[in-house]
């Protein structure tokens, strides 16, 4: 039998390496413009890569059959990584080489950072991602990369501007994970905290998957907070922090950052979301009594609700699309270096009502967002503030 | 069919690899790595780095747990170790590339003996914690040490030879490939050597090896040097691959994927290593393509595809262990037997 195995999957494995071969060799069509992909469809990020990737696909299927950016098509090519930095730069080799990519699409801070020098080296390529570091928002260290929102620093401060307008000298806590994600803002958060007169008195520190919070909540007792604001996690363990917060009369606020502000997964919160706030650069899928023609659009595309993740896929799609026109407009080629200098001149532009306001990009990051609430009635996040730009 | 192999001198006795056929095959295939590097895109260049670095600390970590019989969930954690003793070097002192990778290798086994010191009470599973525990502390010292860039980690510069930068795969794969060559071929020398076969004897029967005269205290520690020092060597080429170090670049599941590599490759077995690693790290990139055929036929087949993907992934590495327990070096060993023994059957 195993013979016989061995013999079909040789068979099988040439067969494989020479499609591929003769896949690798196809071109595209001479004109597309192609926007290349490191997605997490599987892994620990899959929740969100799902949402980004169906976002990207959204919009530039509207691109497409609206005719394209003068006339040339987008074609998206993704390739799904797992979320792990090594197969997202085995996927950008991969698409890159067979491709002539002027768009691309990053899964990671990681990634991003690992593939900076390349993209500085190759220069023909504007870089988009997953990640809001605050490291990657440095046009000097980072100058083909943008994000589409505020950075974790600017989350924390659309956040913190917030709070000082509601509860001037208010006591705050931060609560985020051991990784780089989770640390990504708190010291440049602490010093802001001083500047806008706020107190900041606990920051406690958790591994990025504990479940038990017993000690960490008794030490957020004692510090006795107004505002407690989670960063670094996606679900766990904020709703059991709230829970056993709650237990103990503790009335803090409870706040979070862009991605545990879902709206169904602070539904997985259950009885800990009510009341639960947070930063968002783009509307809910489901916010309808505002202007946003785009929201409509989406809405009619795909009638069941969409994540927060598919909002920054989509958005992000949007704002290369446009990079890629106003470069094509100006008569210049589409490299590196045209495309960033086009999307800086991104200014008090319209995202179809997606940014609640009229957005710019000066330098990598979109600095919009709103805080908005959890509403256990209607279940859903709603707004408590107006845009705040920094 | 071949019945025997005549050796009629010292030397065709001490030969590692003893029939001219083997001996050509490799040639063949040398020549073959020699020549890929000018006929492949970047995309397999780039797989084929990745390979050959794993392939390097799944051969380390053979060492340790297919040849001495000590199971170790800390290879990654060496790793990055090593990565991170390259990228200090790198950016600190500025010691050419060839020095840090030696002092990568120097200072993770300096390490590893140091985690090695339970195996010398403990044994399998117990064991396995313990290194668990080792790189649990190593990521917290990476996490939150200064000199490790801590949270952030640190970026490199690429390595340098002849005044030129080394930064893409093609130039990378002239390094790294003959490294992981050296690496293997000091791997199956080892196990003729006296070290060697006291690691085997070790794995067979530890008491009976100490009854035998084989100090179990220096040949256990020895063992983990050298598997961590294989895991310092591929965990500094990884630094000069990726130029990023990072204290998740290593997670504990990649101490796992080792042990997986091992496993399904055929422990205690050189060839073992080398077609696990390849095999654990180039099937899910085979099967992406694969996916990739049915995307014209399959609306958005890479997202409805992907989970059954990882399925087939994990399905296949299950019907190794059920179908060759003895791994992919035994099916390799079948064939060869096979042409051994043609026009017979075994």
């Amino acid at each position: 039998m195993s013979e016989c195995w061995t013999r079909r999957g040789l068979i099988g494995l040439a067969a494989a390496t020479s499609f591929a071969l003769v896949q690798g060799a196809q071109a595209q069509a001479q004109d597309d413009i192609v926007l290349g992909a490191s997605v997490p469809i599987t892994g620990v990020f899959a929740f969100a890569g799902v949402g980004i990737h169906a976002g990207i696909q959204d919009y530039l299927k509207i691109v497409n059959d609206a005719g394209g950016v003068k006339g040339r098509k987008i074609k998206y090519v993704a390739e799904d990584t797992a979320y792990k930095v090594d197969a997202s730069v085995a996927a950008f080799n991969k698409i890159t080489s067979q491709e002539k990519v002027s768009l691309y699409y990053g899964d990671s801070t990681g990634f991003s950072k690992t593939i900076n020098p390349e993209l500085e080296r190759r220069g023909t390529i504007l870089m988009a991602g997953a990640s809001f570091a605050s490291e990657l928002n440095d046009p000097k260290k980072y100058p083909f990369q943008f994000m589409s929102g505020p950075d974790y620093t600017e989350m924390f401060g659309i956040l913190m501007r917030y709070i000082a307008k509601e509860k001037p000298g208010a006591r705050i806590a931060f609560v985020y994970s051991d990784t780089e994600f989770g640390r990504d803002p708190i010291e440049p958060g602490t010093k802001l905290a001083k500047e806008l007169g706020l107190n900041v008195v606990e920051r406690i520190v958790t591994p990025p998957t504990s479940v038990d919070v017993s000690t960490e909540v008794l030490k957020l007792r004692r510090a006795n907070p107004d505002y407690t604001i989670f960063h670094g996690y996606v679900l766990a363990p904020i709703p059991e922090f709230i829970t056993q917060a709650k237990q103990m009369n503790l009335r803090s606020q409870f706040m979070g950052t862009f991605w545990s502000m879902d709206n169904s997964m602070v539904q997985r919160m259950g009885e800990a979301a009510d009341g639960f706030m947070g930063v968002m650069p783009y509307r809910y899928y489901y916010e309808k009594d505002a202007n946003a023609p785009m929201l409509d659009k989406i809405r009619q595309m795909r009638p069941e609700y969409q994540s927060n993740a598919y909002m920054q896929g989509f958005v992000t799609a949007m704002l290369m699309v446009e990079a890629v026109k106003r470069t094509l407009e100006a008569g210049k080629e589409l490299n590196g270096t045209n495309l960033k200098a086009s999307l800086n001149t991104i200014k008090d532009y319209d995202t179809g009502g997606i940014f609640g306001v009229p957005i710019s990009i000066p330098g990598n990051s979109v600095p919009v967002g709103r805080i908005y609430r959890f509403d256990a009635k209607a279940k859903q996040m709603v707004p408590a503030s107006d845009w705040i730009r920094l | 069919m071949r019945i025997a192999t005549l050796k009629t001198s010292y030397a065709g006795d001490e030969a590692l690899f003893d029939t001219k056929l083997q001996r050509s095959l490799l040639a063949l295939f040398g020549l073959v790595l020699a020549v890929f590097p000018f006929v492949a895109g970047p995309y397999w260049l780039f797989m084929a780095c990745l390979v050959a670095i794993n392939v390097a600390s799944a051969t380390g970590l053979n060492i340790l747990t297919g040849y001495t019989g000590l199971v170790s969930l800390g290879q990654a954690a060496f790793m990055g170790v090593g990565a991170y003793t390259v990228a200090i070097l790198e950016l600190r002192v500025g010691t050419p590339f060839p020095v840090n990778l030696l002092a990568a290798g120097a200072t993770t086994a300096l390490v590893g003996a140091v985690v090695g010191l339970p195996s010398l009470r403990v044994k399998g599973l117990y064991l396995a914690i313990a290194t668990i525990g080792a790189s649990v502390i190593l990521h917290f010292v990476f996490a939150n040490w200064s000199l490790t860039g801590e949270a952030r980690g640190l970026s490199m510069p690429p390595a340098r030879l002849f005044g030129n930068d080394l930064d893409q795969p093609f130039e990378l794969y002239w390094v790294i490939v003959p490294i992981t060559a050296a690496m293997i071929l000091g791997a199956a020398n080892l196990f003729r050597t006296r070290i060697g076969r006291a690691f085997i004897a070790i794995r067979d029967r530890d008491i009976s090896a100490e009854v035998l005269g084989i100090p179990l205290l220096r040949y256990k520690l020895t063992s983990f040097a050298i598997s961590s020092f294989y895991a310092g060597v591929a965990g500094g080429l990884w630094a000069y691959f990726f130029r990023v170090v990072t204290p998740e670049s290593f997670p504990l599941i990649n101490s796992i994927f080792y042990l997986a590599a091992i496993i399904v490759g055929g422990m205690g077995t050189i060839l073992g290593g080398i077609l696990g690693a390849a095999f654990m790290t180039m099937v899910p990139e085979v099967l992406k393509l694969v996916v990739g055929w049915f995307s014209p036929y399959f609306p958005d087949a890479l997202a409805a595809l992907a989970p059954i993907r990882t399925i087939v992934f994990g399905a296949l590495i299950v019907g190794f262990l059920i179908f060759e327990p003895q791994g992919l070096a035994e099916i390799w060993a079948r064939v060869r037997r096979f042409f051994h023994l043609w026009p017979f059957k075994t």
